[in-house]
């Protein structure tokens, strides 16, 4: 039960301090990230969102209804362009449930599912801000100069940070006794 | 696959996607024309931006504390550079001043209250930058109640960055010029050569690949060289008159050779600001 688990503490706070760590990244980063031609988008958010899927158990945690809210204050905070990732961030989660409930978690398949998540997460991305005109990139240049150095910076992310993110949840998604 | 696509789900999912797209489309075209976002967007980026503040600080630290220690290893070189300006630096102060005591008594001769090189500043330091590939804005720490409006310069370094593009009550995102969208850049400017003439016209793009600005459709036929400053022209009535954007890199013709084209390199890096001055027009 999520309610009585101590994740009910810790998912939305760790679910804040990735969602300011992607902007304030960006920001410190920024002549890294941005160089030109590439440009790297950190979302250690999603990976925060995405983890919980594979980590949750028996815990159910009401991702869809986070991933609501945080796509939310990411379009209001972030891009100011309503509408984009209030739909994105549940769609993600529910992609990573329907591909997930086919595999056993391990980090193998967790990895592969993220990186699907990555890429439709980009696409649509791209794809929508491209239809209202607020990307100007050709298809050829998203795949070479947005998708491939976003992939390899989330990747990254994900291979550093899987290990530390399961021992905490191993610490914490302990039934208490009752 | 027959399941997925039942007929509760379709409607469903296209409901959704009209909703996603009118929405996108709403807050585009709000962006554009309002001065401030409505009241609940409005709120909510204040609660969100100050909860902000609270993780970006030790991020912020952290780099501080790693620039300060790659600024120390070139303190030596820099002071010695330094030096020698600040010698001239103290003659063109105190030139400045007389200046700006003569422009002040010719402006009461002539009754003139505000000119377009009157404004004042307001100063903000950058909570965040938007994690995006498509939007390059940043968000700063001043908004509606330090006097912040809509369509301000900002300036950051020694030279212009880009305008305000949405104000809250606390903080407010600034576009850089860097930024594809065509309305973040258009700043009317001007280049004035040794001989005295000015060439008027407006930043019309920003060049991804070069990191140039590009001042296009150039019909006068003043000679403009490599390295004149550019400033701001004033024209338009919303930015004041002479703030600093750049220096010329280089002139070309443009693709039919009926006018030129302007290169201007900017003199701040978009990619590392930090503190930024929000300049507002006096009237």
């Amino acid at each position: 039960m999520y309610r009585l688990s101590k994740l009910k503490y810790v998912f939305p706070i760790g679910l804040l301090i990735t969602f300011f760590l992607d902007g304030a990244l960006s920001n410190v980063f920024s002549g890294a990230f941005f160089s030109y031609p590439y440009s790297m988008v950190s979302h250690l958010v999603l990976l925060w969102l995405v983890l919980g899927y594979f980590f949750e158990n028996e815990v159910q945690i009401p991702l869809t209804g986070f991933a609501v809210v945080t796509g939310i204050a990411f379009d209001l905070y972030y891009s100011g362009i309503l509408g984009l990732f209030m739909v994105l961030f549940p769609l993600i989660i529910g992609l990573t449930r329907a591909i997930g409930k086919y595999f056993s978690p391990t980090f193998l398949t967790a990895i592969m599912i993220y990186f699907i998540d990555l890429a439709v997460f980009e696409f649509a991305n791209y794809l929508a801000y491209m239809i209202i005109g607020i990307a100007h990139a050709s298809f050829s240049s998203f795949l070479l100069y947005t998708l491939a150095p976003t992939l390899a910076l989330n990747l990254v992310y994900f291979v550093v940070l899987y290990f530390p993110i399961s021992l905490l949840y191993a610490h914490y998604n302990v039934e208490p006794r009752s | 696959m027959r399941k997925f696509f039942s007929n509760q789900r379709l409607v469903m999912i296209v409901v959704i996607l009209v909703l996603c797209f009118g929405l996108m489309g709403g807050s585009v075209a709000l962006r554009n024309r309002r001065s401030t976002p409505p009241l609940i967007q409005q709120f909510g980026n204040d609660i969100v931006g100050f909860t902000s503040t609270v993780v970006a600080y030790p991020v912020n630290a952290f780099q501080s504390g790693v620039n300060s220690l790659s600024e120390l290893t070139n303190a030596y070189q820099e002071n010695r550079l330094l030096k020698k300006q600040v010698t001239e630096l103290a003659q063109v102060k105190v030139r400045n001043q007389t200046l700006t005591e003569e422009n002040k008594q010719l402006k009461k001769e002539l009754k003139l209250n505000h000119s377009l090189t009157d404004y004042t500043t307001v100063t903000a330091s950058v909570m965040t930058r938007t994690p995006s590939s498509w939007q390059n804005q940043l968000i700063i720490n001043k908004g509606e109640t330090s006097g912040v409006t809509k369509n301000m310069p900002v300036l950051s370094g020694s030279g212009l960055v880009g305008r305000i593009s949405e104000v809250n009550k606390t903080n407010s995102k600034v576009e850089l010029l860097s930024d594809s969208n065509e309305a973040s850049n258009r700043f009317a400017i001007q280049i004035s050569n040794k001989s005295g003439k000015t060439v008027n016209g407006i930043i019309t793009g920003y060049q991804k690949s070069t990191g140039l600005l590009l001042m296009g459709h150039v019909t006068s036929k003043v000679k403009v060289t490599k390295g004149t400053k550019v400033i701001t022209s004033g024209m338009g009535g919303v930015t004041p008159k002479g703030l600093y954007v750049g220096k010329v890199a280089k002139v070309s013709e443009d693709d039919y050779g009926l006018a030129k084209k302007i290169y201007i390199k900017p003199a701040t890096n978009f990619n590392n600001i930090n503190i930024v001055t929000v300049a507002e027009l006096d009237s």
